[in-house]
């Protein structure tokens, strides 16, 4: 009985919500003009894309797959949008086909991986190398700076008088869909299942190959989505923007609890991670630390709450093991016996 | 020596004088698993000349006594004895220097080793410079031989079928002259005539006075092969006996622990309309001409050997594999699968034979996996409803009798027997109209195994068509109402319940017209002439992906020579060499960490940081020897590569999350302590800058040191057991802490090497490029893996070669340079590396899957 209250108590996303709401206690209280109006909606804004990229990245990393060329699918997509801008496309026109250049970025990706059956990591690292190539001999190193009055708008102002970016609401509108999808629905099931065991998932009439192509399409359009955020916030489209992005992208997601073997991890979490790490890079830039620095904050947290949450789980193994042993007497019918993955499990 | 031995014969076989003495044992070994037990107070001998069999259920315990023996686990209570001494300080190193060899169940085998490396990896032999190579050649071949096995000790394990590959895990537990040999479920893949050279070497082993264990289900082998006989249950040693005293009712009865009627389930066939209709069917090498119809209320028996062909079928009737000829019809019309879900909304069912791989997601509760293949229907409005769920699952999991505690329990909790069942539902809830059972009772208990049949037998009743692939022939016989009998994938006879028995079934199975002395040369006889034509294939694809990158090479090279004479200016050689030498030392310490099946994204960093490190260590003490710059270098990359070792060994946290985030600690570090100063080349001495540029018989020193670092690690991968050890744990990480290979020291060592690499790197890029501020090779991280996987270093690990990798840093370089010279944008390099490594490994998996295809695997 005392297990299984600890089971669902000691959850990765309840230690993270904890840690989160203390990180941002301690901003409120400690560190001068964190909760100002202005400082929080620049907070929030500054992650609006990686908050963006991050959803599809979820349903990738639990299905087994990554996309690393997340940030050059969002440079590509800045490059033309600018282009097309310059060009004298109306702002309804380029914003359709930056979403279709993302859609057909992500599908490259994806028939790579099904069609040719590649490890996604390595098709994405030559992705990576290659969208972010195509946009520059496009654009080469110049940018595009001159944007209609309405989209450097939407770029910098808030929601009213509150705090809230304009910039952060297409994720807030897509984050519960992303959600719901996820957690209830049956494709959110075959996602899991996917990442579970792709064989099994298989086996049992999942269409493995049509849902990662899916999954690969829907993250490029998601990028082409926070490029559009992107360059409005920036003012800016270049072929350099947002480089090392799908670092900070994966490592929200890990950090979240998303499991990087597949088949596990929750929306909430990342939520939690999000948050987190949004509040980190403020207060440290607050504190006149800079970018590169804060990598070193944040990557230390990725490496420290993995190794907790691996010790922690090895020794609540044996703690569970205890509790359960001393609440029914010994092992009774009920009791797992061993089968081949326990054993492999239990092997010190 | 052990082969030589046997082949000799019996005469020349050394006799141990006097009373069997007990060469290894347990005695009131116990051990738990957190609150399950799963030994408690077990004795038992292992004596010379003599086999002793383990039996019992699924969880009884008998894979614990095997790991307790062969030193995977150590015991909680009581002791493991070797010559009646209890052990001290047990592992599977310590067991195999005391004599102990293990036959695993789930072999622990390196499909990218060669036969002959599998055979005497954890125990090479070695000669003066280092592995010996031809003597393990000499002795895999003799081994083979004795256990029947025609293929090349050179061929790749992956090459090898599944039962082949446990015949060379009998010829590795051989070769290693043990006094104690541990069997475990042996026969499992194997074929009837293999199963019978198993027999033959355990007798040869019998008088040669080594003491065995076998570990096994099928009660006819265990009496056949028996001295004397365990019964194990619920970790409860309940009787040792010997073969002759115990029989068999007794034996089931003490296993079950109430007596048990192993009566079939009666049939009676009332037999419906045509459900199934196969005419000629064939797909590829598998099986050809398959023709069968199976009526709604019948079961039709597949029977045959491991490999003849009969799963082969049912993955083509459930849509994973597409019929190269042939016709599918159900009722009366015409279908193709394209894939399994059009087979289920066919109203086909496939229970697989491979249940932890291919039936259940292990980690997933029973619910969920109960419900996978209907969970369409558990929606209301598009979200899944747990109610109607929970309808769709439970009648079924009720009718199975399953015993868990909750339906979100993981399936991995549950007995096999029980998984069995999750299973069962789960196909039982698509409403078949077609039920095909591949090995439904393999590996599960009695109990279980009886209540399974029975329900066989009442869905039949129910007017369900089932297939039932068995390779236990009473379960074929005892269940089934018609039967084909399969040999290497065409069929070869067809029974009816009445004129059948074991013995017909294994005439058709087998080649009746060479029984005898050639019986011990199996199926693989037709296919040897076939395995030498594809053996020399994959060595010709070896040798072309080293071949095809020196085309790479030369097809970028030649038009830019042309256009550009300035590219074999010795100028641009030079600065192409040391380039290429850079990226080569740090790409070979990449391809050591890809090998183990781990990465190392912070590689770069690494070398900002030490390079950064090593040049303001020069600028602070402008009189230190420059040796004290590089020391510093590397002292700084050593540090890094055992930070990322550490957490990757000990604190299990995957290498690429762990190097992740050492990317971004280590530029940070590089950061902080930069404060955004540079240092430029007139703040540090010019011995510091001379070090790369200072040329040996013409030649850059960097040049001769890479070339020489390249030398060094080839030499030790090739002739150093450790060496070979890396690409097994890649290869197999499991099974290579099985046999007991030192992983976390190794895998630890590949990284601290890459690290020690990589911090010597910074300070050769600290003396060539003279100007150091913290942004360093900051994305060079892409350029090695890029390097490194052009040069067709996998990235699951456990193949590769260091000349690939120095190949594929010319490929990319020469490319570099190329565009460079014909004026080609820089930035877009980037562009064309992406596209580089596309291309290297997609042709890598063509090429590799055609190579399969003529090897006509599966």
């Amino acid at each position: 009985m005392k297990a299984a209250v600890i089971e669902r108590v000691a959850t990765w996303e309840n230690f993270l919500a904890v840690l989160t709401l203390a990180v941002l206690a301690y901003a409120v209280a400690a560190v001068p003009n964190f909760a100002t109006n202005f400082n929080l909606s620049q907070a929030i804004a500054g992650v609006s894309e990686r908050a963006l990229i991050v959803l599809p990245m979820v349903f990738l990393i639990i299905a087994r797959e990554i996309d690393l060329s997340v940030a050059s699918i969002l440079a590509l997509c800045s490059v033309v949008f600018g282009v097309l801008i310059q060009a004298g496309a109306p702002l309804g026109v380029a914003a359709v086909a930056v979403l279709a250049a993302g859609a057909l970025a992500g599908a490259f990706n994806g028939a790579l991986v099904t069609w040719f059956g590649l490890p996604s990591l390595v098709v994405t690292l030559g992705t990576m190398a290659m969208f972010r190539g195509i946009g520059y001999i496009i654009l080469g190193s110049d940018s595009v700076n001159e944007f209609p009055d309405a989209f450097t708008d939407f770029g910098i102002n808030t929601v009213g008088d509150s705090a809230i970016p304009w910039t952060i609401v297409p994720f807030l509108v897509l984050a519960p869909v992303f959600a719901i999808v996820l957690q209830w629905t049956a494709i959110g099931r075959r996602i899991y299942a996917v990442g579970g065991s792709p064989d099994a998932a298989r086996y049992a009439g999942v269409k493995v190959d049509r849902i990662r192509l899916c999954l690969f399409v829907v993250s490029g359009v998601v990028c082409a989505i926070a490029s559009i955020v992107f360059t409005a916030r920036l003012a800016n489209a270049r072929a350099d923007n947002a480089v090392g992005l799908e670092l900070d992208v994966i490592t929200i997601a890990l950090l979240g609890g998303v499991n990087v073997f597949g088949g596990r991890g929750k929306l909430t979490g990342v939520l939690y991670a999000l948050v987190l790490i949004a509040t980190l890079r403020n207060v440290l830039g607050l504190r006149q630390i800079g970018g590169d620095a804060q990598g070193t904050v944040i990557g230390l947290l990725l490496i420290l709450s993995l190794l907790l949450s691996t010790t922690a789980q090895r020794v609540y193994g044996v703690v569970a093991g205890w509790l359960r042993s001393a609440g029914s007497g010994g092992a009774g019918p009920g009791d797992p016996p061993l089968s081949t993955s326990n054993a492999r499990e239990r092997r010190k | 020596m052990c082969a030589a031995l046997l082949h000799a014969g019996l005469d020349t076989l050394p006799r141990v004088a006097g009373a069997p003495a007990a060469m290894a044992g347990l005695r009131h070994a116990g051990k738990r698993f957190g609150g399950t037990i799963a030994l408690d107070d077990a004795s038992f001998d292992l004596r010379p000349g003599e086999v002793l069999a383990l039996l019992g259920e699924n969880g009884a315990g008998k894979s614990t006594c095997v790991k307790l023996l062969a030193g995977v686990y150590r015991p909680d209570s009581g002791a493991v004895l070797v010559d009646g001494v209890p052990v001290e300080h047990w592992s599977p190193l310590e067991a195999q220097r005391r004599g102990i060899a293990v036959m695993h169940q789930h072999p622990g085998l390196f499909g990218d080793l060669t036969v002959f490396e599998n055979i005497f990896i954890g125990h090479m032999p070695r000669g003066p410079f280092g592995v010996d190579r031809g003597r393990m050649r000499a002795e895999a071949e003799a081994l083979l031989d004795a256990v029947g096995l025609s293929c090349s000790p050179d061929d790749t394990l992956r090459q090898l079928r599944t039962s082949e590959q446990q015949l060379v895990e009998i010829a590795r537990a051989l070769s290693a002259d043990a006094k104690v040999l541990i069997m475990d479920e042996p026969t499992a893949a194997l074929s009837q005539r293999e199963v019978e050279r198993l027999f033959a070497v355990v007798a040869e082993l019998k008088a040669r006075n080594v003491a065995m264990m076998f570990v096994g289900h099928r009660m006819e082998e265990i009496y056949r092969v028996a001295d004397r006989i365990a019964v194990l249950r619920d970790g409860r040693l309940m009787a040792i006996e010997s073969a002759a005293d115990l029989d068999r009712d007794r034996a089931v009865q003490l296993m079950v622990g109430r007596p048990l009627s192993a009566v079939y389930p009666p049939r009676r066939a009332s037999v419906g309309a045509a459900v199934l209709d196969v005419a000629g069917l064939s797909h590829d090498e598998a099986f050809q001409d398959v023709s069968f119809t199976v009526r709604a209320g019948e079961i039709l028996g597949l029977g045959g050997l491991v490999g003849s062909g009969r799963t082969e079928i049912a993955r083509v009737l459930f849509g994973i594999d597409q019929p190269s000829a042939g016709r599918i019809s159900i009722a009366g019309e015409t279908v193709t699968f394209p894939d399994p879900s059009a087979a289920l909304a066919a109203g086909i069912a496939y229970l697989s034979e491979d249940r932890l791989g291919q039936s259940l997601i292990m980690d997933f509760s029973i619910l969920t996996n109960a419900s996978l293949p209907v969970i369409g229907k558990a929606t209301m409005a598009g979200l899944v409803m747990r109610r109607r769920e929970l309808g769709l699952v439970e009648p079924h999991l009720r009718r199975l009798r399953l015993k868990f505690r909750s339906y979100d329990q993981p399936v991995k909790t549950l007995s096999g027997g029980n998984q069995q069942k999750v299973v069962l539902s789960k196909w039982l809830a698509t409403n078949p109209r077609l039920l095909i059972l591949d090995e439904p009772t393999q590996g599960i208990d009695v109990q279980s195994k009886s209540e399974v049949h029975a329900m066989i037998a009442e869905l039949a009743q129910q007017g369900l068509a089932i297939i039932l692939i068995s390779s236990e022939l009473p379960e074929l016989v005892g269940m089934c109402d018609r039967m084909i009998v399969l040999r290497e994938g065409r069929m070869t006879a067809q029974f009816s319940h009445d004129d059948v028995d074991q013995e017909r079934i294994i005439r058709a199975a087998t080649d009746a017209d060479n029984v005898g002395a050639e019986a011990g040369k199996p199926d693989v006889v037709a296919h040897a002439p076939e395995a030498d034509i594809t053996d020399s294939l994959l060595r010709r694809v070896l040798r072309k992906r080293e071949v095809g990158l020196a085309c790479a090479i030369a097809v970028v090279a030649l038009p830019v020579m042309l256009l550009n004479s300035r590219m074999i200016s010795t100028e641009n050689l030079i600065a192409v060499a040391m380039d290429a030498a850079l990226l080569m030392i740090v790409a070979v310490g990449q391809m050591l960490v890809l090998l183990t099946r781990n990465i190392d994204l912070s590689v770069a960093s690494v070398i900002g940081l030490a390079a950064y490190g090593s040049a303001s260590f020069m600028h602070a003490n402008p009189d230190a020897s420059v040796l004290a710059g590089i020391a510093v270098a590397c002292a700084i990359g050593l540090a890094c590569g055992l930070t990322n070792g550490v957490v990757v060994t000990i604190g299990r946290v995957p290498a690429i999350v762990v190097t992740l985030g050492t990317l971004a600690v280590f530029r940070g570090i590089n950061s902080l302590v930069a404060g955004g100063r540079q240092i430029s080349a007139d703040q540090v001495p010019q011995s510091w800058l001379d070090v790369t540029s200072t040329k040996i018989v013409g030649v850059p020193a960097v040049v001769l040191i890479a070339l020489v670092t390249l030398g060094l690690i080839a030499l030790a991968l090739q002739r150093l057991p450790a060496g070979r050890e890396l690409y097994a744990i890649g290869s197999n990480p499991d099974g290579a802490s099985l046999i007991g290979i030192r992983t976390t020291a190794l895998v630890l060592g590949a990284f601290v090497t890459a690290g020690l690499l990589a911090g010597f790197d910074g300070a050769m890029w600290a003396s060539r490029y003279a100007t150091i501020d913290a942004r360093v090779a900051m994305g060079y991280e892409l350029t090695v893996i890029a390097s490194v996987v052009v040069g067709g270093v996998a990235i699951r690990g456990g193949a590769g070669t260091v000349l690939g990798v120095a190949l594929g840093v010319l490929t990319l370089l020469v490319i570099q340079n190329g565009l460079t010279l014909v004026r080609v944008d820089p930035l877009w390099l980037q562009g064309v590396y992406g596209l580089v490594i596309l291309i290297a490994v997609s042709v890598d998996t063509i090429v590799g899957r055609r190579v399969q295809h003529a090897r006509g695997r599966r």
